[in-house]
């Protein structure tokens, strides 16, 4: 199975991937799997920030600010960066845990005090780009996934260790079994019509929750429709040619307006967490939840006393979605750091070396050419990848996560008597007086 | 005496040539002068370090913040001139708006509320027992605890599956939206604000309790008052400077809320508990238009001094009545 174009019908190179899965025939839950999604677009004329330090001149210590979620923990990235400071005596690696402000926002104090780390292990907006170095034009570089997704100005300014993909619909089977729902939905209205029949089974039906859950699940869901129709849309929604009025993002928000007023989502959902979200699913009560694939590892370790399944989000017309994907675990690199070479050098290791890519991907994420033991819900997260005709990328401009957080308020509104129509327009608002391309 | 002393001048200043007097008195204004100025640089150097620390972190901060207002600063390149259009955009701005309108409501309430707690709550314990001691460390201690901890323990217990809703669904009852509805998230924001803050107005009211004279309050006991005439004519009045403080403080503190928003609703329901310097904080890091921040920053800092100024105003004839 190929992957055709990344990014629609954007894709600026050839985007070739292999996606292959083989699975043992096992009585466990666990089999090795062979993953190949490779989100590559090759790019020609990006800058070379210079080439890699041989290992014999390295030595010092690297502060690396990291992101922390219920699976990325501290013990998670000493487990990863180990056995390179065992190959490397003289190397210390100090990990930093972001502020309340999240990974960009200590970082811009940190930049403001001139206090910064070495490396930054998290998806940062282009807006950063000036103060991050430009990774060297190497194979190492050019073979990590979302290339081109990271370029900006040619300018290769994080690396990614893996893909991770968001347009997924993990369901209890049983309660569906129960519900008589037969066929997965595939259109918005047969996945409201299966909503409508888990409520009467007596489950909740969607699984939804506050923080920033309930924007991110509706832009899961609206992003491969919207990408797919006109990959060229944010510009277009920039220069006043396409409003999100008239885009996905209103028929998405016409059906969750839809869902809250028939009591398919929790009326109490905005006052839940992630983590009682995933409780939420996993306890059996909610019977589905959209989510990315780094769910997977939460499901597993929950260890639900039903069977877990996954579809790709229903889309308008039914047809099988692109899936939403981003760069999973990327680093970047500060230009003044002052170790710029060991920084080089153990961000190499960690996109690149086998050992620290395969225990990147336990988190549940892909790489091509890569083999990890994985749990039957990744393969069959795997299996929804190999389906899927291609991977859209979200909104690559500068204020990305303040678009999110516009589109998160819009969404939650729904939930406190907006209509899905208002909603829209507060996002077309926003955007023309934020969003700068 | 003062004929003798008198006459002592006289004999002292009799016999001595004018050109001796001019240069004593020349000697007498370099030595007060010295003094002066041994003085001034005895006092100086006792308050530089404070104007030093004073000057760093708020006077500083307080221009640089002026400077950035006036410009686009996204906190990751060199900031570009913005003229006045941040201010502009600010006034049309319906969230501003509304979190100014939250932040004024959160500020109103809370300090009426937590005056009233703190000043009953003071005349209950105001007495010398081990109980009324366990009562001020007890009410005392949330201020203590910190904002993101006090948060964190509240969602714990009012979120929709926090100790609360699980106990009523354990019943087979309903669950209170106390952070999913926007009303009861405001109202829910204010209570724990109250609960997390009223301690400090206990401790201040008890401090300026102790300043009432013991005979004032006797006076007003022999003429017949009650205790509540006692408490209204007597106690009251001599306790203004005290319920200045007691007034200025809270809204000063209240009208910069946001680690506790950040804690219990991150500013949820759909943006609704957002107050203004939760806006602040969000358009400068998350939205990185520091630019934009600063704006709103420097509007809220001449609002809390027009109405720190108001306050200390208003309340100057109180003052004065127990001073004189």
């Amino acid at each position: 199975m190929k992957l055709k174009n990344m990014f629609g019908t954007r894709s600026r190179g050839t985007a070739a991937a292999s996606v292959l899965v083989r699975t043992h025939s096992t009585h466990t839950a666990k089999a090795v799997v062979a993953m190949g999604v490779v989100a590559v677009a090759l790019l020609s004329g990006c800058t070379a920030g210079g080439d890699s330090p041989s290992e014999g001149e390295l030595t010092g210590t690297i502060r690396m600010l990291v992101e922390i979620t219920p699976a990325k923990t501290l013990s998670y990235y000493e487990g990863l960066v180990a056995p390179y400071v065992e190959s490397h005596p003289g190397v210390k690696v100090v990990f930093e845990t972001p502020s309340t402000d999240g990974p960009q926002g200590t970082l811009q104090q940190g930049l403001a005090s001139g206090d910064i780390p070495d490396i930054v292990q998290s998806n940062l907006d282009p807006v950063v780009a000036p103060q991050l170095l430009g990774f060297p034009d190497e194979a190492w570089v050019m073979d990590t996934p979302f290339v081109s997704a990271n370029t900006l100005d040619g300018q290769i300014y994080k690396v990614a260790t893996a893909a991770q993909i968001q347009s997924l619909v993990f369901y209890n089977k049983d309660a569906f079994d129960e519900a008589g729902i037969t066929t997965l939905p595939k259109s918005i209205d047969e996945f409201t019509a299966a909503l409508k029949k888990l409520k009467a089974a007596g489950y909740l039906p969607l699984q939804t929750a506050g923080e920033w859950v309930t924007g991110s699940q509706l832009i899961m869901m609206a992003q491969p429709d919207l990408m797919t129709t006109n990959p060229d849309f944010f510009a277009q929604a920039t220069s006043g040619e396409a409003t999100f009025a008239d885009s996905a993002y209103a028929t998405y928000m016409e059906a969750y307006e839809g869902w809250v007023k028939d009591g398919l989502v929790s009326d109490q959902a905005l006052g839940l967490k992630y983590e009682d979200a995933i409780a939420g699913f996993t306890s059996g009560k909610a019977a589905t939840i959209v989510m990315g694939n780094w769910l997977v590892n939460s499901i597993d370790e929950a260890n639900p006393t039903f069977p877990v399944g996954v579809f790709p989000t229903p889309t308008i017309d039914g047809s099988t979605p692109r899936q939403y994907g981003n760069a999973a675990q990327p680093y970047s690199i500060l230009k003044d750091s002052k170790n710029v070479a060991l920084a080089l050098d153990l961000v190499k290791y960690l996109v690149s070396d086998k050992t620290a890519v395969e225990t990147a991907l336990t988190q549940g994420d892909f790489r091509a050419g890569y083999s990890v033991t994985a749990s039957e819900l990744t393969m069959a997260v795997a299996q929804v990848l190999d389906d899927s005709p291609g991977l859209v990328s979200f909104y690559l401009g500068s204020g990305s996560s303040a678009f999110q957080d516009q589109v998160n308020l819009s969404v939650q509104s729904l939930y406190t008597g907006n209509s899905s129509s208002v909603a829209v327009a507060d996002i077309d608002t926003w955007w023309k007086t934020n969003a700068t391309n | 005496m003062q004929q003798t002393s008198s006459n002592a001048r006289g004999a002292a200043t009799a016999g001595r040539t004018p050109g001796a007097d001019s240069q004593r008195v020349i000697f007498s204004k370099a030595l007060r002068q010295r003094a002066r100025l041994r003085a001034v640089v005895n006092d100086s150097s006792l308050l530089a370090p404070p104007l030093v620390l004073v000057g760093l972190f708020v006077i500083v901060p307080i221009f640089v913040a002026l400077y950035l207002s006036f410009t686009n600063w996204t906190g990751f390149t060199p900031p570009t001139p913005a003229g006045l259009s941040n201010y502009v955009r600010l006034s049309q701005d319906r969230d501003v708006q509304y979190s100014l309108q939250l932040t004024a409501i959160i500020a109103v309430v809370g300090t009426i509320v937590c005056n009233v707690l703190g000043l009953g709550v003071a005349l209950l314990v105001n007495g010398n027992s081990k109980f009324n001691s366990l009562m001020r460390v007890l009410v005392f201690y949330p201020y203590v605890i910190g904002p993101i901890i006090i948060g964190f323990l509240w969602s714990s217990i009012l979120g929709s599956n926090g100790a609360i809703n699980a106990l009523l669904h354990s019943w087979g009852g309903e669950g209170f939206p106390f952070f999913a509805d926007p009303t009861w998230a405001a109202v829910s924001v204010i209570a724990v604000i109250i609960w997390s803050s009223f301690g400090v107005n206990v401790i201040l009211y008890l401090a300026g309790l102790q300043t009432i004279p013991e005979s004032l309050v006797e006076a007003a006991l022999i003429d017949g008052a009650s205790a509540w005439q006692t408490f209204w004519r007597v106690k009251l009045p001599v306790l203004a400077p005290t319920v200045t403080l007691n007034i200025v403080l809270p809204v000063i503190g209240l009208l910069r809320v946001y680690e506790l928003i950040l804690a219990l609703t991150e500013g949820g329901p759909a943006g609704t508990t957002r107050t203004l310097v939760y806006n602040i904080l969000n358009i400068s890091f998350r939205n990185t238009q520091f630019g934009y921040g600063a704006a709103q920053s420097v509007v809220l800092m001449i609002v809390i001094i027009i109405i720190t100024l108001l306050i200390i105003r208003l309340r100057r004839r109180s003052e004065e009545a127990v001073a004189a």
